[in-house]
């Protein structure tokens, strides 16, 4: 069955839509991420314009963190004072990628540089989890009854100025730190259409030093607000907004999401975490083989100007 | 506009009754489009009594089987049978024609092994959409004594003008690869139309319009060639538009693009906030 795309232009069959949406809540389902680095750029592979699927993709991104949030919220997970902090480096991040992002459109750069920016991040984040649910399969094997090694972490965070103290996630670190995350998050999320909890959460964990019990919450927290302020910018700005490419896609998720859930309590984490960073390489391969392909024509065209 | 296209419906209201009438039992001994007209060819001898009716009887004579294409959320492309009559002897030819605007074609080039657009160039004035249609070879129509107004498609956009000059060589590069890129999207259709002949003065061609088209009124001329020169020609505008929801979504986020943003966050949070609390029931 297809559907024609009012924004986008073109008609999709519905169920490949559906099917993409509950892919990335199976995603979410099973790792607790947004899965929207996964579902961009496979927008990209089906036809859909890079500007409108990074565009609706964060439309999407508000729905499936407005649901996770509820529950983080009402298990009081979620460290309102850091989430403010990071949120204020994630609007200034947002809106300047936004602006960016226009620029590059403008000047015909735009699908390059997402395409660049996505085999950077997934092949960086895909070899990272490899080697470490490998390290945890071999040292388990080895050793059944180790316990699961804590990163301890000395960083340069504590001389920063403008220290503030955040009773919740019980850190007393400068400012300027989870705004400078906030921001760069911010500017992933305007380019890319992603939430970036999968980069925010390690970042939390490891560089700021959060407790994992409050990480995820407020990392959803954070993610809710720049991914509502990117699609407010993009509809404004680029009306790049397909609402009802989002609502398909939030449909699927729907779906899919119970399914990731009741996946991952059944197989072990070690596994989950292979299996995951073995199809984010595989997504990093294919757009880095578009991008070193020969393409069949060298030609395309930019927006349509109707002169006055 | 819009006072033509109502005069052109209420002609076509009689001519779809005549060639209605006509159409249906041709189609059989006609499968493909046949190059050759076959004069009269099947049974149909129905046909003539509407034409004395008018004392005037213009040379030419055609109408649309719409009178707009409409993009609906459904839309998958749409072909429109143009038809009409003409006085004998003389050939057909049909010249469709997107809205004009500004095209910009961008060039990728190798750079360190990847693949980037370097290079871009606009043109003011291309077409949407370019077809052509017509009841012989349009060589041999033309050849004698050039049609005039009639360009084909290599003609039509030798006409386009660059927005910004740039030498010869390079400008006809990113003329081709507009043509390349126009084909590819179905919208320069590389093939001429076949416009059949029935009993020597009916006439009709389908005109396939694919799914990513461009909004805008296009034009539809039919033109009526004896000996290679142009004695009729008739133009219907044809509106290609969105309508429904998909237009009132498409009109909000063109005109009010803020409220329209809003309203999608709305949406997303209604959604998620909806589907979390349904996930957890289950």
């Amino acid at each position: 069955m297809e559907i024609y795309l009012p924004i986008a232009e073109q008609s999709m069959n519905v169920f490949v839509l559906l099917g993409l949406g509950a892919a990335a809540g199976l995603l979410a389902g099973m790792f607790g991420v947004g899965g929207g680095f996964l579902a961009t750029p496979l927008l990209i592979f089906v036809g859909i314009p890079p500007a409108v699927a990074v565009a609706s993709q964060a439309n999407q991104v508000v729905a499936n963190s407005v649901s996770s949030l509820q529950v983080q919220l009402r298990r009081g997970n979620v460290d309102l004072r850091m989430g403010l902090v990071l949120l204020l480096g994630g609007m200034i991040g947002s809106s300047a990628g936004v602006s960016l992002f226009t620029y590059l459109k403008r000047i015909g750069q735009i699908d390059f540089v997402i395409a660049v920016l996505y085999v950077v991040m997934l092949s960086t984040i895909g070899f990272l989890m490899l080697a470490e649910s490998l390290r945890t399969y071999l040292k388990r094997r080895r050793n059944p009854e180790a316990p699961r090694g804590k990163l301890h972490t000395h960083y340069l965070v504590h001389r920063l100025p403008l220290k503030l103290r955040f009773y919740k996630s019980k850190l007393y670190i400068s400012a300027l730190l989870p705004i400078g995350l906030g921001f760069v998050i911010g500017i992933l999320s305007a380019i890319l259409g992603v939430g970036g909890g999968f980069v925010l959460v390690p970042a939390m964990i490891y560089l700021l030093g959060m407790p994992t019990a409050v990480v995820i919450g407020t990392s959803n927290f954070q993610i809710l607000f720049v991914a509502a302020n990117v699609t407010f910018l993009q509809a404004a700005t680029n009306g790049t907004v397909d609402v009802v490419l989002a609502l398909l896609l939030i449909l699927g998720g729907v779906v899919g999401a119970p399914i990731g859930a009741r996946l991952a309590a059944r197989l072990p984490g070690v596994v989950l975490r292979g299996l995951m960073s073995l199809l984010i390489l595989a997504v990093a391969a294919e757009l880095l083989t578009e991008l070193l392909r020969t393409p069949s024509s060298p030609y395309s065209l930019g927006t349509r100007e109707v002169l006055p | 506009m819009k006072r033509l296209g109502r005069l052109a419906a209420a002609i076509a209201a009689f001519a779809v009754a005549t060639t209605a009438a006509a159409q249906s039992p041709r189609i059989e001994p006609a499968p493909g489009a046949l190059p050759v007209p076959n004069v009269g060819g099947p049974p149909d001898a129905g046909t003539p009594p509407s034409v004395p009716v008018e004392p005037t009887t213009p040379e030419l004579i055609v109408d649309l089987s719409r009178a707009r294409v409409s993009i609906t959320s459904a839309f998958q492309g749409e072909s429109i049978l143009m038809f009409g009559m003409f006085d004998p002897p003389g050939e057909i030819v049909v010249v469709v024609q997107g809205p004009a605007a500004r095209e910009t074609v961008m060039r990728k080039q190798r750079v360190l092994g990847l693949w980037l657009n370097t290079g871009r160039q606009s043109f003011d004035d291309v077409p949407a959409y370019y077809a052509i249609a017509a009841s012989q070879p349009l060589q041999r129509l033309l050849a004698r004594g050039a049609g005039g107004e009639i360009l084909s498609l290599a003609d039509r956009l030798s006409t386009i003008k660059p927005a910004t000059p740039r030498d010869a060589d390079a400008l006809a590069a990113f003329r081709s690869g507009l043509v390349e890129v126009k084909r590819r999207e179905g919208l320069y259709p590389a093939a001429i139309g076949q416009v059949t002949v029935q009993a020597g003065r009916l006439f009709r061609v389908d005109l396939p319009f694919p799914s990513r088209l461009p909004e805008g009124v296009y034009d539809i001329k039919a033109y009526l060639l004896r000996d290679g020169k142009i004695v009729a020609a008739v133009s219907r505008p044809l509106p290609v538009g969105k309508v429904g929801f998909s237009a009132q979504l498409a009109g909000w986020a063109d005109n009010e693009g803020p409220l329209y943003g809003l309203g999608a966050i709305l949406m997303a949070l209604l959604a998620g906030w909806l589907g979390g609390a349904v996930l957890r029931r289950l």
